[in-house]
């Protein structure tokens, strides 16, 4: 709703109740996108599936195109050659668009992450991520609980900085 | 004409047939975890976040700094720097980077003094920041028994020794 994002609109109690209003449907039906690019894409599949069933979430329609799609789960290695289409696929989604970067590769490199010329290193490099999701691969509760993290921000209607990390964490900032 | 009519027989058996594994799952349990309610039973190795073990008996880190874990490690995503001498080494600080830990579980192999251990169960682990995922020592510090490979269940608790002198004091009070 880019009415409503417009911050020249002074907030008031009308567009508040509608902010919440639209914040709640928002959170429950966050369609993700299939983006599944390496092993962790197995686990977002159980997770999808009837055992854990993403679906109680209503995050369970995996959307095979970016027009559909609300949140984009980056489930695994980024290589320098996806890099370009990661970023065009998720300029292409609508407008409240939310990123979760799943697993150690896509947050951060993971294993690659010092001496492989051909991984970026931590897609928040790329696009902004909302929910960071750690393990290799993340267990599929791993991954519900930070679709229900996700789903917290959007009720407190946080968005993610543009224009990737903003703080390096301290270990890596020294070296 | 005789093979038409068998087509149609057979298709509607085999329609009953697949009818029949439907109606079975029907009456048997549902198999979905309710997650945030409910957990899913992991087995004992499951490798989750770390954690440090504390001697119960000194109330001490069992950690003694050696620094194995953080050279073993293939993503360097432990960083730990000790202080003292000999017995009473232990960490000042130390550092798991979960950005970059690849659950290898090498760091609690190569480590001598069991002092640390994957198998907590821990595994509910998201943030929003990524300085939201590096557990500093206070994080990582057990504050109750975790299993390990060194010891998978915890040992049975020492029973209390009657203390005679006390016994002696109840038996005396009341002719005093």
């Amino acid at each position: 709703m880019g009415l409503f994002d417009n911050k020249q609109i002074e907030p008031n109690v009308i567009t508040t109740s509608v902010e919440w209003l639209f914040n709640w449907a928002r959170k429950s039906s966050p369609w993700p996108m299939t983006f599944g690019l390496a092993c962790c894409a197995i686990e977002m599949m159980a997770a999808g599936a009837s055992r854990f069933d993403l679906d109680r979430l209503g995050a369970g329609v995996f959307r095979p195109s970016p027009r559909q799609s609300d949140v984009m789960i980056v489930a695994g290695t980024v290589t320098e050659k996806m890099a370009p289409r990661i970023k065009t696929l998720y300029e292409q989604m609508p407008d409240p668009k939310w990123v979760i970067a799943m697993g150690a590769c896509a947050i951060s490199g993971g294993p690659f992450y010092y001496d492989a010329y051909h991984v970026v290193k931590g897609v928040d490099l790329l696009v902004p991520v909302d929910v960071y999701v750690p393990g290799c691969p993340p267990t599929p509760e791993a991954l519900i609980f930070g679709i229900l993290t996700l789903q917290e921000q959007i009720m407190r209607g946080e968005r993610a900085k543009p224009g990737g990390r903003p703080t390096l964490p301290e270990p890596l900032a020294v070296a | 004409m005789g093979g038409y009519f068998s087509d149609l027989f057979g298709g509607s058996v085999s329609i009953l047939r697949s009818m029949k594994v439907t109606l079975r799952y029907l009456f048997t349990r549902a198999i979905t975890v309710q997650y945030p309610d409910e957990q899913r039973p992991q087995p004992l190795r499951a490798l989750n976040r770390h954690v440090l073990r504390i001697d119960e008996t000194t109330g001490q880190l069992k950690c003694t700094a050696c620094e194995a874990c953080a050279r073993i490690c293939p993503t360097r995503c432990i960083e730990l720097t000790g202080t003292g001498k000999g017995k009473n080494r232990h960490p000042s600080a130390f550092s798991i980077d979960h950005n970059l830990c690849m659950y290898c579980n090498l760091c609690v192999e190569v480590c001598p003094f069991d002092a640390i251990t994957m198998w907590t169960r821990i595994g509910e682990l998201s943030a929003p920041e990524r300085s939201g995922l590096v557990f500093d020592i206070k994080a990582l510090t057990a504050e109750r028994f975790y299993p390990s490979p060194m010891t998978p269940e915890k040992p049975p608790a020492p029973a209390p020794e009657p203390e005679p002198e006390k016994v002696e004091a109840v038996a005396a009070a009341p002719s005093a």
